[in-house]
């Protein structure tokens, strides 16, 4: 992999929660891996394996003790204030566990709000949101506010926002957390989908080894450490899922 | 077992919990304060000369318990909504609803007890303190007015017990219809208004026909009298929610539609807006009353203050007159910021006076001329000797320089020779007029004591325009002190009312904003944000209630008739008032900062 083609470079990355003078909690302990352009990546491990922690560091969203992170070329560990906003609104594309719709917005303008922050004229915009919006088929939800909306509804609200400024990387923690079987298939798919047509690169933390199976490769995180690998290669989805079950069974003893 | 788990849940919220208590607390103060000074006899018959007085204590008693019934109701919203998610959570748990029920209203009555309590005791302390700085401040001296007043203090907790036990049964009602799963997930209800045009019309008309009616009566007061307040007060109110309710919700639906409302965050800002605007327009409303009392009682009372010198001033020709003046006199004499003075030797035999022409043609009278609408020209003139010798001799305020036991001695004037001649008591009399009386009130004060120990006018006269301004503001100083009084009681009640506004919505808004950082709103953007919608929510209830104070001054007409005049000045009260305003506008926006934006993580 060259350097040219890599969204996600992760290097030596610590985090340690707690001051100085507190008690501390080692969370993350030297973390390397990239992430290739347009390559689907899953990271699974326990609860409390320091996922969302590392999903943090890379959005900008906390920041390492230690190490480096390259997002798109952009050194993140070294950007302040304004920078890491906007970092946040042009890189990164984010869905949530519980949606983080604003529910005094409609659903257009939830997912139009990407565009707006960066000042995109309103026509553009409009064009833009009707493209996403029927991609993932939610065009007859435009006008609804998030109250009216079921929940695979609003997860589809939330990756037509995450994905209508077209970020250089789509990052999901458990996006299928709060949806049933059905409706976390669909999001899945759409994620594959939006995957290939587009050549986004997704990063989905999940502990679900069915949510996993849609990925091209998984890191297992243990006790903030990447433990092993897995890659897809050219098996087809249900081989995966039956190898990752495997995976944890030996990953977790 | 509940109840420990309702404690914990007023632990966690402790902050939330001291506000709304010292609200309330103050509101009942402030209510004890008024209540005294409404109901105390001895202070009002004291006081009270003029008769429209104890009918303007009384009427600020009325609006002062509208308000309360108001802010009250206001309060306990609040409260409400603090605390439903937890009885959501406590009847999901499989408490009963009667449980609750009861856990509730002994909540809303102790928390209201409390309240009251610290309230008279603080009511009781301020009525001593703050009420005496105030009067001090403003150089009045009211009778017989006594901290303590055990009818006012049974008024206070009758009214506010009453009220809270109201409220507790209104929450109760509330708490035991609503569903568990709506009272668990009440912050996130989305309240979509539906627009309705014909509807907005009829509501806008209705509010601005409702507005005319209160204004011509508050014009009208001559005529309605007492029926004039209360209808005022119903028919604005009214108004102001219509038309509030008829316009807001419009304009915001209009700007949503424009390309303005897609950029930056505008569009969350008129979401904001549009999400709340229910609650918003009661609580503009409310705002915008209370905004508008407290502008318009403090203006009527600096009106008062301002306005009585410049009444004075018209009273005499001269500020005061100083007989056979004493080192100590000549001392404060020369601290004055003499704007004309003149010294006349008397010499007063049986019941004439006798006063020498030259010194009356070096030093000339001044004298003040009035136009045929009986109004005082605004300049004092002078007359040669002759003509004074005529005419001038009569000015009431030239007699009074010379007052015996039953009254003024009969002016004459002498050529200098025959006056060195005449026998008689012979006295020095100076007047000064000072250029502004305001600023000269402390020597004036003393210099009118000193005189009055060994000259006293017969009872009932005043000599100069200082003594006449003792007198009016022995008459307006009561109405003077009660603008300022309620003014800063309604300001105060206006301060606690936007602050309940403020923090209920602040939990919401923190995940609102919270999930705007991680999206990637940059801070200042989110700080412009929230400075608008609280600007906007300072700015509506503000200009109503301008417009609400500029018709309302008509009220005070026939108790400031001319020279004095409701609207003469008030533009430097209105930079005063909203200069506090703003400052006020900006504390609470620091507040919200403080509470609602999330932390960066960067340190
Ligand atoms: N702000 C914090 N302060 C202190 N410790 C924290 C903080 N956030 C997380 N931790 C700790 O770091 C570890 C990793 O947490 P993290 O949230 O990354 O786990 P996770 O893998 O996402 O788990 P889950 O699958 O349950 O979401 C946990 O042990 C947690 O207790
Ligand atoms: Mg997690």
């Amino acid at each position: 992999m060259t350097t040219a083609t890599t969204v996600v470079d992760v290097h030596g990355l610590e985090k340690t929660y707690g001051k100085a003078n507190e008690r501390q909690y080692k969370a993350l302990k030297d973390i390397n891996f990239s992430v290739a352009e347009g390559e689907f990546v899953g990271i699974m491990g326990a609860s409390g394996s320091g996922k969302t922690t590392l999903l943090n560091m890379l959005s900008t969203l906390d920041t390492p003790t230690k190490g480096d992170v390259i997002v798109n070329g952009h050194d993140v560990t070294q950007m302040r204030g304004n920078q890491l906003a906007d970092f946040r609104a042009q890189e990164v594309g984010f869905i949530f566990q519980d949606f983080n719709l604003l529910e005094s917005l409609t659903a257009e303008e939830n997912i139009g709000l990407p565009l707006a922050l960066k000042g995109t004229a309103s026509k553009i915009m409009d064009q833009a949101i009707h493209e996403v919006a029927e991609t993932l088929s939610i065009a007859d939800l435009l006008q609804k506010y998030p109250a009216e909306l079921s929940g695979g509804q609003k997860q589809r609200v939330a990756a037509a926002r995450a994905i209508v400024h077209h970020p250089s990387i789509l990052m999901g923690d458990e996006p299928t957390g709060a949806l049933d079987s059905t409706s976390a298939r669909e999001l899945l798919d759409l994620l594959t989908t939006i995957n290939q047509k587009q050549a986004m690169s997704v990063l989905l933390v999940t502990h679900d080894p069915f949510s996993a199976s849609f990925c091209q490769r998984i890191l297992f995180i243990k006790d903030g450490q990447i433990g092993s690998e897995l890659k897809r290669g050219n098996q087809d989805r249900a081989a995966f899922y039956q190898q990752i079950l495997t995976e944890l069974g030996t990953f977790n003893e | 077992m509940l109840g420990k788990l309702a404690l914990a849940g007023i632990k966690n919220r402790r902050r939330d919990y001291l506000v709304l208590l010292a609200g309330l607390t103050m509101s009942a103060a402030i209510f004890y304060m008024f209540a005294n000074l409404a109901t105390n006899r001895a202070f009002i018959k004291a006081n009270a000369v003029v008769s429209q007085a104890s009918f303007i204590f009384g009427f600020g008693a009325v609006l002062l318990i509208l308000i309360t019934v108001v802010y009250i109701m206001y309060a306990n919203s609040f409260l409400l909504s603090m605390r439903q998610h937890d009885y959501g959570l406590f009847m999901m748990l499989g408490a009963t609803r009667k449980r609750v029920g009861e856990l509730v209203f002994l909540e809303t009555l102790i928390l209201g007890t409390i309240a009251t309590a610290i309230g008279i005791v603080l009511g009781l302390l301020m009525s001593k303190f703050l009420v005496g700085f105030l009067l001090n401040m403003l150089g009045l001296h009211l009778a017989h007015l006594s901290a303590f007043y055990v009818p006012a203090i049974i008024a206070t907790a009758v009214l506010y017990v009453g009220l809270f036990i109201l409220a507790s049964l209104f929450n109760l009602v509330r708490l035991t219809r609503t569903t568990v799963l709506k009272l668990l997930h009440s912050d996130e209800l989305a309240n979509q208004p539906k627009v309705k045009p014909f509807r907005q019309l009829v509501q806008g008309t209705l509010g601005i026909i409702f507005l005319a009616i209160g204004y011509w009566a508050l014009a009208a007061i001559k005529v309605l009298q007492m029926t004039a307040i209360p209808l005022a007060l119903v028919t604005i109110t009214l108004g102001t929610y219509l038309l509030f309710r008829a316009t807001i919700l419009v304009v915001i639906r209009g700007l949503r539609r424009t390309a303005w409302a897609k950029k930056h965050l505008n569009g969350f800002l008129l979401g904001q807006l549009n999400f709340r605007v229910h609650n918003y327009t009661r609580m503009l409303t409310i705002v915008s009353l209370l905004f508008a009392m407290a502008l318009g009682a403090i203006t009527v009372g600096s009106g008062y203050h301002r306005q009585l010198p410049m009444m004075a001033k018209m009273i005499g020709t001269y500020s005061i007159a100083v007989h056979d003046k004493t080192p100590a006199e000549q001392k404060l004499m020369a601290q004055l910021h003499v704007s004309y003075s003149a010294t006349y030797t008397q010499k007063r035999q049986g019941k004439t006076v006798y006063y020498n022409a030259d010194e009356i043609a070096k030093q000339p009278v001044e004298q003040q001329r009035y136009k045929k609408s009986g109004q005082p020209e605004a300049h004092l003139y002078t007359q040669s000797l002759k003509a004074f010798k005529k005419s001038g001799t009569q000015d009431m305020d030239f007699m009074a320089l010379a007052l015996g036991k039953t009254g003024a001695y009969t002016p004459k004037i002498l050529s200098a020779e025959q006056f060195a001649k005449q026998t008689g008591q012979t006295v020095t009399v100076t007047t000064i007029r000072v250029k502004d009386l305001q600023q000269d009130l402390q020597p004036l004060k003393q210099l009118s004591k000193l005189e009055n120990k060994r000259f006293a006018p017969p009872a009932g006269m005043t000599v100069g325009s200082y003594q006449g301004y003792e007198v009016m503001n022995g008459f307006f100083g009561g109405l003077e002190f009660m603008g300022y009084f309620l003014g800063i009681a309604f300001l105060a009640m206006l301060a606690s009312c936007l602050m309940f506004k403020i923090l209920s919505g602040a939990p919401g808004d923190q995940r609102r904003y919270r999930m705007l950082y991680k999206v990637g709103v940059r801070q200042n953007l989110m700080r412009w944000g929230i400075a608008k919608e609280i600007g906007i929510l300072f700015l509506i209830p503000g200009i109503m209630g301008v417009i609400d104070v500029l018709f309302g001054l008509q009220m005070f007409k026939p108790l400031m008739s001319a020279p004095m005049s409701p609207y003469l000045g008030i533009g430097s009260t209105f930079l005063i008032f909203i200069g506090l305003y703003v400052i006020y506008y900006l504390i609470t926006l620091a507040l919200y900062w403080r509470i609602v934006l999330p932390k960066t993580t960067t340190a």
